[in-house]
């Protein structure tokens, strides 16, 4: 790039920290709150101060009252296997539609895809009917299901694209060598989409890390409750403790925002995938 | 050496399987309740502990829950067929759709037996029995909304307790004048305006008013003693009774006692169980600050000004009839009300629904309820909980609005007066 | 399935049958779609169709019978004022969701793209993602308190701006809730399409810009007439994408305003929740739920078309 005006960088620079207040003011608000103690927001101190008292005691109670493991642990459970099926089930209808001619191709691929736009609001009640007749209600695994299928039409969509990249010389020697299809998407086509199941693992882990209404709907006892879900429940249990409830939501923040920080380039790929053309 | 070590194993395993099936059987019971906040969730541990410890053979599987959530939780428990073995509710409409939807056990039996029932004051039960049979367990509090008031902010202006509306409204202008809300309310929650609504319309009508409206019995929602209440509810809105913003404001996470603590409100309207609330979030606060009076009377009402709004039992305990194990569940009620308990309830600022609580309360501001409760001529059960849950939602609906001055008094009425209509068919 | 599976890939063209033979590809097809299929099926497809059955029903979700009542949900749902408020929230979420969140974006990703590799500008593009990383539970309870007009964020914040007079509750009051949700909106998702635009710009070749600056253009000449036209495709996707999720919104405002204060900020998703579970009416839940399928399908399809043409007359 070409050379700098310093007037054009300091004003570029002072536009930049006013979007870094509006993005990162919550943040310190949320952070620096959970240091507090119960009462000081009512006592008329600025609520930008800095804490009068700092203190790690609502950070230490969250993690020491001994259920917040529990939700991280049912949440990385949960969105671990729910992601690991997305992948494979997805990769697999992807390499169908985007390797074999068949009548059905198109129409099926639609079909899926259409997925995409349907609110999950729209299948709630019949997917909490359904899953209490078969007995997973209130199970973390009651939420498997339609994590799943929720996040299969994506998947599939960018997936496909990138089994639609396999030259087809490679294809064909493969097949010349002997291997079946079911071999050939194991041993090669897998592999070749690499990038594309790595993105979609994050773009998935994130989404499904966040998610709250099947939650919600599905699941009451607190020992089979995920993060999101608990988190609202902490509300009630730390009511009127705003400090406290800032330090849980600082807590179940930072495990994302730590990955993110470490690996940014993978994770800001991977939600980009919604957008990949 | 090495047969002794085989059979020592084997011995292991033998009492480790066995130790594996005995926990197996077990019986177990699952026990929701609300009583998230303050001394709540120890009150109900333990009783189930000492249940517990009298009944090895028994597991009890306590799950408390946020008071708003809980009510869709349930529900979605019973549709799911999966309803744990004991439940609360607030008795009235909602515990009768219960009822008819089959989703409730007859506790008539268990009340009967030995004249069990006795214990409790006779109103506590009217809540929970339908078809002249009791369907749940009286256990937790007698709560009335009474005006919870901050002594020091009175004293400070020169402020008396106002008996009557008119002194209220007197009262509310000075404090208005200071800068200070009269009243704090957290609404997004709805019925917590609703209590104003209550107040008035029984103290302009008397209880009957509501009964026969509600009840289909020749009354109706547009009888002007609704309307007046509406418009004397918006009077004190218009002049700022209410702190800012009170139709934003969340009261299951103390949105609306943040202000009593900041000073930035004087009273609230509220269900007594509040007490327990400043008891265990600010003693400080409790002891040097807070008081207590009845909701004022209002001139020319024809409602009795001894008449409270609220509940006696407040939360109930209810038997699924899918429990495996009713026997124990009922008797694990027992010792939530047993007289341990009680005295442990009284302590903890709580009023349970038994007979001769009344001597048990030290407390200056608990039997000073207990008064107002004792004295009192009727009890008017919350619209919310009284009505069934579709009218309860429109009832809150209705009050929100109210209270934001979107509809006048008029249409409030109307809007009332045209859900329980088509509800009932007539 | 495999019944009407015609492969050719391998070259085992054929006749049509009822049965093709069973070979090693239409047995692949087959297992592969199957997962797919099965569980789109259940959670997808089946619960739309059982949304369309149970807008017949009169049931409260609990009692062991329901009443079947033709048309009543539906021709209710037409008087609603409030399914009418709603979805005409909805709207305002999307066409605000889209006007607001696009130009920041856009303005962000310009911003960050001018500011290349200098490392307050890397800290900066960290930092303004970290919106997208909250679950939107966590940020709809933040902002609760953010905007509790007592002992929140905003009104001070507003005050030590000079802008005193704009304090107000904002959730709590019905002129603004709608407005202090989308607002929240915005923040959280405003990142997502600056990375995204960012990504397009910095895939702009070089030498346009270049050639373009040694012309005499400005930067602003040179964002304006080579760089935005060139990421129009993904500024259309952008568009496509705000659109179906703005109609999907629920996490944010349930937590925050419940739809309240009366129904100031209602969407379809919220109004379908609270009719269905805690008002006891499952059956006219449904029917809302239907009703919001058939809208969202109606608009992707319109906009599917709209684009298509679009592409073709460009």
């Amino acid at each position: 790039m070409s050379k700098r005006d310093p007037l054009k960088m300091v004003s570029l620079l002072a536009i930049g920290m006013v979007w870094l207040v509006i993005a990162g003011m919550p943040f310190y608000f949320m952070a620096m709150t959970g240091f507090k103690g119960q009462f000081e927001l009512f006592s008329g101190r600025s609520v930008f101060a800095f804490p009068e008292d700092p203190s790690f005691q609502n950070y230490e109670e969250v993690l020491t009252s001994g259920s917040f493991f529990t939700y991280v642990r049912n949440s990385l459970a949960i969105v671990g296997v729910s992601v690991v099926l997305i992948l494979l089930f997805g990769s697999m209808a992807a390499y169908i539609f985007a390797r074999f001619r068949f009548r059905l191709n198109r129409p099926l691929f639609i079909l899926i895809i259409a997925g995409l736009v349907i609110p999950v609001h729209v299948t709630l009640i019949p997917v909490y009917l359904f899953t209490r007749e078969i007995g997973l209600y209130d199970s973390l695994w009651a939420l498997l299901g339609p994590y799943v299928a929720f996040n299969l039409p994506l998947t599939i969509f960018i997936l496909t694209d990138f089994m639609r990249l396999i030259p087809r010389e490679i294809q064909e020697a493969a097949y010349i060598d002997g291997s079946g299809p079911i071999r050939f998407f194991f041993r090669m086509a897998l592999p070749l989409s690499t990038p594309g199941l790595a993105t979609m693992a994050v773009y998935n882990s994130v989404i499904l890390w966040n998610e709250f209404v099947f939650a919600f709907v599905l699941i009451t006892s607190p020992d089979n409750r995920p993060l999101p879900l608990a988190i609202w429940e902490y509300q009630g249990q730390y009511a009127m403790n705003i400090p406290a409830i800032m330090s849980v939501l600082t807590l179940s923040a930072l495990p994302l925002i730590l990955i993110y920080i470490v690996g940014q380039e993978r994770v800001l790929k991977g939600m980009m995938a919604g957008a990949l053309k | 050496m090495r047969k002794l070590l085989i059979l020592a194993l084997i011995l292991v395993m033998v009492v480790g399987t066995g130790s594996l099936a005995s926990a197996r059987q077990t019986k177990q019971i699952t026990f929701w309740h609300i009583q998230v906040t303050g001394t709540g969730p120890e009150l109900i541990q333990q009783a189930v502990d000492r249940y517990m410890a009298d009944n090895p053979d028994v597991e009890v599987e306590v799950v408390p829950m946020q008071n708003d959530p809980y009510k869709t939780r349930i529900r979605t428990a019973m549709g799911a067929g999966d309803a744990p073995c004991v439940f609360m509710s607030w008795g009235g409409g909602p515990l009768y759709e219960y009822v008819q939807s089959e989703q409730v056990l007859d506790l008539t039996p268990y009340m009967m037996e030995d004249d069990y029932y006795t214990r409790f004051l006779p109103a506590s039960l009217s809540n929970v029995t339908f078809d002249e049979k009791i369907w749940g367990v009286p256990v937790e509090n007698t709560a009335v909304a009474v005006i919870f008031y901050n002594k020091q902010i009175f004293e400070d202006y020169g402020l008396e307790v106002p008996a009557t509306w008119d002194e209220l409204l007197e009262v509310a202008q000075t404090l208005i004048d200071n800068g200070i809300a009269p009243f704090s309310l957290a609404n997004k929650t709805k019925w917590t305006s609703s209590m104003y609504y209550m107040y008035l319309v029984d103290r302009l009508g008397g209880p009957e008013v509501f009964a026969s409206a509600a009840n289909r019995t020749g009354g109706s929602f547009e009888d002007p003693v609704f309307v007046q209440a509406g418009e004397m509810v918006q009077q004190l809105v218009e002049m700022g009774g209410f702190n800012e913003g009170f139709n934003g404001l969340d009261y299951d996470t103390g949105q609306g006692r943040m202000l009593m603590y900041a000073n930035q409100a004087a009273m609230e309207l509220m269900g007594s169980w509040e007490a327990s609330n400043f008891l265990a979030e600010n003693e400080e606060f409790f002891n040097d600050s807070l008081g207590v009076f009845p909701f004022p009377a209002v001139e020319g009402g024809a409602g009795d000004p001894s008449n409270v709004v609220g509940t006696v039992g407040d939360n109930y305990y209810h038997i699924a009839p899918t429990c495996e194990y009713p026997d124990e569940a009922f008797q694990m009620l027992q010792y939530l009300i047993d007289d341990e308990s009680v005295a442990l309830r009284v302590e903890a600022g709580r009023i349970p629904p038994v007979v001769g609580v009344a001597d048990m309360i030290e407390d200056p501001m608990l039997s000073q309820i207990m008064d107002i409760v004792e004295n009192a001529a009727s009890v008017q059960l919350w619209y919310d909980q009284y009505l069934p849950p579709e009218l309860g939602e429109v009832h809150k609906d209705v009050m929100q609005a109210l209270f934001g001055l979107e509809i006048t008094p008029e249409q409030a009425a109307a809007q009332h007066e045209e859900a329980v209509a088509e509800y009932f068919g007539k | 399935m495999n019944s009407v599976a015609h492969v050719r890939e391998t070259g085992q063209f054929g006749r049509w049958r009822l049965l093709p033979r069973l070979n090693a590809d239409t047995l692949t097809i087959f297992l592969f779609l199957l997962p797919t299929l099965v569980l789109i099926g259940i959670f997808v497809i089946w619960p739309i169709v059982n949304s369309f059955q149970l807008s017949f029903y009169k049931w409260n979700g609990i009692a062991p019978t329901r009443e079947f009542i033709e048309f009543d949900n539906w021709s209710r749902l037409l008087r609603d004022d409030i399914f009418v408020k709603a979805f005409r929230n909805n709207l305002v979420v999307v066409s605000l969701s889209i006007a607001i969140q696009m130009p920041i974006g856009m303005g962000l990703a310009v911003l960050l793209d001018q500011g290349g590799r200098f490392f307050l500008f890397r800290l900066f593009k960290t930092i303004y993602f970290f919106p997208m990383l909250m679950s939107s539970v966590a940020i709809g309870i933040l902002f609760k308190y953010i905007y509790d007009p007592s002992f929140g964020l905003i009104n001070p914040a507003l005050e030590a701006v000079g802008l005193d007079s704009w304090t107000r509750a904002w959730l709590g009051n019905t002129d603004t809730s709608l407005y202090a949700v989308i607002a929240v909106i915005c923040w959280q998702y405003t990142p997502f399409y600056m990375v995204l635009f960012l990504a397009a710009l910095t895939s702009v070749p070089e030498e346009l810009r270049d050639a373009s600056l040694i012309d005499g253009a400005g930067e602003g000449r040179y964002y304006w007439h080579i760089a935005l036209p060139l990421v129009s495709g993904t500024v259309r996707t952008a568009i496509i994408l705000s659109l179906i999720g703005s109609l999907k919104y629920f996490d944010l405002i349930w937590v925050m305003t419940e739809g309240g204060p009366s129904n100031s900020s209602e969407l379809m998703a919220t109004y379908m929740y609270k009719k269905a579970f805690p008002s006891f009416e499952v059956g006219y839940g449904s029917t809302v739920a239907s009703a919001l399928f058939i809208i969202v399908m109606g608009l992707a399809v319109f906009m599917l078309l709209f684009t298509r043409r679009f592409e073709t007359e460009v």
